[in-house]
């Protein structure tokens, strides 16, 4: 079952092609990556499937219906978060706040409510805090509760931009180059945490550079080159498809 | 109404819009550059005002000659101004401090800065009105249209200087630069350009700009202490209905809003004002960030 | 689990807020002088205006507006009350309504263009708003509507002395901070300042950046408003030159001298400053535009955070502020350049 139908989609930047006729599924559940040398066009695809690049043709479907131009926090609204692959957070605010921040879409209550602390809008805003507390305890980041975001280490940067994503409560989670920057016990770590995300019903699209990451995390792989689909297959075949090996000039990475 | 109240109306707007084009371009270079929004621009206008009326009316120089000094001295205080304030300013965000943060405080910073120059100005040469002689008082008598030499020199002024920016921006390295410079900062640094001295030139250069506007304007006009308040607004108005960043739509909102205050005022009294702000609304509420500008933020 | 106290500070300024509103409660019981307590009632206006340029500040729009409908809301009650003869408790209300109709489609203009075009357009209203006042025959013209009725009488008691006006803007004030507290602690406040810090992560957030700062532009807006209709009720008189373009960047400053991080206390520290040091400035008269561009210029380069800024640091020196500055220059190098995405 596809949550996500990408069908057909080309971008061109002034006369480059970044993505030519591009078509791929994402299954509801699985997690999917996305490989492809420098210039392939993965960031591309992630930009237009979260809504900050409009494509020139093709369609964008969740859950079946059109997504193709909606401003990013109608996407948002649908269901699907995204990471950046730069550390983007709220920087003066503190790890809670920022996480806090994660659920805007959830609260229902109107605005004479908030004006007025009815007791519906505490308990709503009690629950969010609960949730938010629980997030970044998964996440790992319980001590740092406090501490402002800017004053924290990259790897715990990280860890907090995918809470902030988690506290969307997204359908689809598009996660850029995760664990870019890590040591291996730290990317073993965030591997695991995808995995679980994973398992809390959340389907996962990855785009990463770590060949070992990718290769124990995804249930399939689609690579890209040129901003075309040279393969789509689960990681034991697409280490032996010989189109990706070439496609990487013969290094050595798979 | 004749023909000659018609041609006497347009040449006035075409004068007047050249003056605005000056002052906006310079504010716009700055705005692009250091992404300052510059309160303290009309105070610079006044000030050039005043150093014709030294130069020229009181030490006799050459009309030409003054303009030019006028011009450069302007520059050179505006370098000081940006090295003393706008640079320690800057100096003093780090790179999480956002942008809004970083915009006002500059401009709060422009506006001390204008308090300062106003009320030093009128401390030291008093409320007064100076007049500057015109330099230029031939009429030309087009068949039955007078028209004054000086507004005509105005207007060519202007287009000279429109010239010489043009031939900086687009053909010289250094145009090069300012134009990178305001669409991507770290990459000019990157290119292993010191960025500091850009700055400084392109406010500078900036307030040259307010120097020269309102030395050439000093003629036409009475030179006094709030010239530069009644400059400013406009200025905006014009930066705002061309849009931010575009020197084509500076050009054209100038002429505009040049064109629209002198019909205004013939045919509405006061209320001209009110009609121009609220055609600078109707074309926002179609084109936001202006007629030629980018989108907006 | 209990989550540390430290993430919710705003907490903590509320009952500074208080506290700060009890002492200036007691306060005139010690004031003989009525012009000081004149000096108070406006240092509470500005206050209240400098709170809604913070708000929309909050969502990083820099708002020059705030004077205009501070003269819309006065100019409403004025004709309110001299052409339909009602009083201030009905016209208060009523300003409130109107102005924020007002504040709502103009906004949905204004909003649209964000950053510098945004402080323009703002500006330039706050001046359109003194002409078409000047120029409209109904509203006075430049002279004014003069004569506007006190409050008339509630109960016992009588609006005719500083004291009496004191209380009320106090309760005004009391009215502003309490609804603001709530939407800043709110999620709404969150969204707004997760606009100004990352307009890119709001938006995947789902928070639409159009629509909040239309909020929060109507509400800044109707409170300006709110605090006009008082200035004429309390002046009885409205002319076009009481709300100049000067007022709009006055009201700035508050902000700015008081600490921009200080969305009540900010303010009230600011604005009471600037009411009270140009009196003590009268002596040297011609200089006190020279002295207040120095002092701002003084605040802006060297206590950036502004007074109340300054001192938190200062009283927490050895805390977490002084990392600060070497963490976020380790993580710009790890960055290498900070491009990121662009909305388009």
């Amino acid at each position: 079952m596809a949550l996500l139908e990408v069908r057909n989609i080309t971008k061109i930047f002034g006369g480059l092609v970044a993505v030519r006729d591009l078509s791929l599924d994402i299954r509801e559940g699985e997690i999917l990556g996305l490989i492809g040398p420098n210039g392939a066009g993965k960031s591309t695809l992630f930009n237009i499937i979260s809504g900050f690049i409009v494509p020139n043709k093709g369609k964008i479907l969740f859950k079946g219906e059109s997504i193709t131009g909606l401003r990013i926090d109608q996407i948002a609204q649908k269901g699907i978060a995204r990471i950046f692959q730069e550390p983007t957070l709220f920087m003066q605010e503190t790890v809670f706040e920022n996480v806090l921040s994660g659920f805007h879409r959830h609260y229902t209550q109107p605005l004479w409510k908030v004006f007025l602390h009815t007791p519906r809008a505490n308990s709503e805003e009690e629950d969010k805090e609960k949730k938010a507390a629980e997030i970044i305890e998964f996440m790992g980041l319980s001590t740092l509760s406090g501490e402002l975001a800017a004053n924290l280490p990259h790897g715990h940067q990280r860890a907090l931009a995918i809470a902030i994503a988690l506290a969307t409560e997204p359908a689809l989670l598009l996660l850029d180059e995760p664990v870019t920057g890590m040591n291996p016990t730290e990317t073993m770590e965030m591997v695991g945490k995808i995995k679980r995300i994973r398992d809390k019903g959340i389907t996962v699209l990855i785009v990463e550079h770590d060949m070992k990451a990718v290769m124990s995390l995804c249930d399939r792989i689609v690579v890209l080159s040129l901003g075309v689909k040279i393969a789509e297959n689960t990681p034991a075949d697409i280490r032996k498809d010989e189109q990706v090996i070439e496609a990487y000039l013969g290094k050595q990475v798979i | 109404m004749t023909p000659g109240l018609l041609a006497q109306l347009f040449l006035n707007a075409l004068s007047l819009g050249s003056v605005y084009v000056l002052m906006v371009l310079g504010l716009d270079i700055i705005i692009r550059g250091t992404k300052i929004l510059n309160f303290a621009h009309g105070q610079f206008y006044m000030l050039g005002a005043y150093m014709l009326f030294l130069l020229f009316q009181i030490m006799h120089l050459d009309f030409a000659l003054s303009l030019v000094l006028a011009g450069l001295i302007l520059g050179l205080v505006g370098a000081i101004c940006y090295m003393s304030i706008f640079h320690v300013v800057r100096q003093r965000f780090t790179v999480t401090t956002t942008f809004s943060y970083r915009l006002l405080l500059s401009a709060m910073a422009s506006v001390g800065l204008m308090m300062i120059l106003q009320q030093g100005t009128l401390l030291l040469f008093g409320t007064e009105e100076r007049g500057v002689k015109t330099p230029f008082p031939q009429m030309i008598d087009i068949l039955d249209v007078r028209i004054s030499l000086m507004r005509v020199i105005v207007i060519l002024a202007a287009i000279v200087i429109c010239l010489l920016l043009y031939f900086l921006m687009y053909k010289t390295t250094l145009g090069k630069i300012l134009r990178a410079i305001s669409y991507d900062p770290e990459a000019v640094t990157l290119a292993g350009i010191n960025t500091r001295w850009i700055l400084v030139f392109c406010f500078a250069l900036g307030s040259a700009l307010a120097g020269f506007a309102g030395g050439i304007i000093a003629p036409l006009f009475s030179v006094t202490p709030d010239m530069g308040t009644d400059v400013i607004f406009l200025s905006l108005l014009v930066l705002l209905v061309g849009g931010i960043g575009s020197y084509k739509g500076t050009i054209l909102g100038g002429l505009l809003v040049g064109l629209a205050l002198s019909f205004g005022f013939q045919f509405l009294g006061g209320i001209a004002e009110l009609f121009v702000f609220l055609l600078v609304i109707a074309i926002l509420s179609f084109r936001p960030g202006g007629l030629l500008g980018e989108a907006a933020d | 689990m209990k989550p540390p106290t430290s993430w919710k500070p705003i907490h903590k300024k509320l009952a500074a807020a208080v506290i700060l509103i009890i002492v200036f409660a007691a306060l005139p019981i010690f004031i003989e002088n009525d012009y000081i307590k004149h000096l108070l009632i406006m240092a509470c206006v500005g206050t209240i205006l400098g709170m809604s340029f913070s708000m929309l500040f909050s969502t990083g729009l820099i708002s020059l507006g705030a004077g205009a409908f501070y003269a819309v809301g006065a100019y409403i009650s004025a004709s309110l009350a001299m052409n339909a003869g009602i009083s201030f408790w009905l016209t208060f209300p009523l300003t409130i309504i109107i102005s924020s109709i007002l504040a709502l489609g103009v906004g949905a203009i204004f909003v649209r263009n964000g950053g510098i075009a945004f402080v323009i357009i703002t500006l330039l209203f706050a001046s359109a708003v003194v002409i078409a006042a000047g120029q409209i025959e109904f509203l006075g013209g430049w002279g004014g509507i003069i004569g506007i009725p006190r409050p008339t009488a509630l109960g016992p008691i009588q609006f005719d002395s500083k004291m009496s006006y004191y209380y009320l803007i106090l309760i005004i004030l009391l009215l502003v901070v309490l609804a603001y507290y709530a939407l800043y602690t709110s999620h709404i406040g969150r969204a707004w300042k997760a606009i100004k810090l990352s307009p890119n992560l709001a938006g995947t957030l789902g928070i639409n950046q159009y629509s909040y700062r239309l909020l929060a532009f109507t509400i800044a807006s109707t409170t300006a408003a709110a605090a006009g209709s008082f200035y004429a009720h309390y002046f009885q008189t409205v002319t076009p030159g009481a709300f100049s373009g000067w007022l709009s960047i006055y009201i700035q400053l508050y902000a700015v001298l008081g600490g921009l991080e200080f969305y009540v206390m900010g303010p009230a520290v600011g604005s009471l400053l600037m009411t009270f040091i140009p009196e003590y400035l009268r002596i040297i008269k011609e200089f006190e535009p020279i002295v207040t561009g120095v002092l701002l210029l003084v605040v802006i380069l060297f206590f950036q955070g502004g007074i109340l800024g300054t001192i938190v640091n200062a009283t927490k020196s050895n805390g977490k502020n002084n990392g600060q500055g070497i963490h976020s220059i380790r993580s710009w190098l790890k960055k290498g350049k900070n491009t990121g995405v662009r909305e388009s």
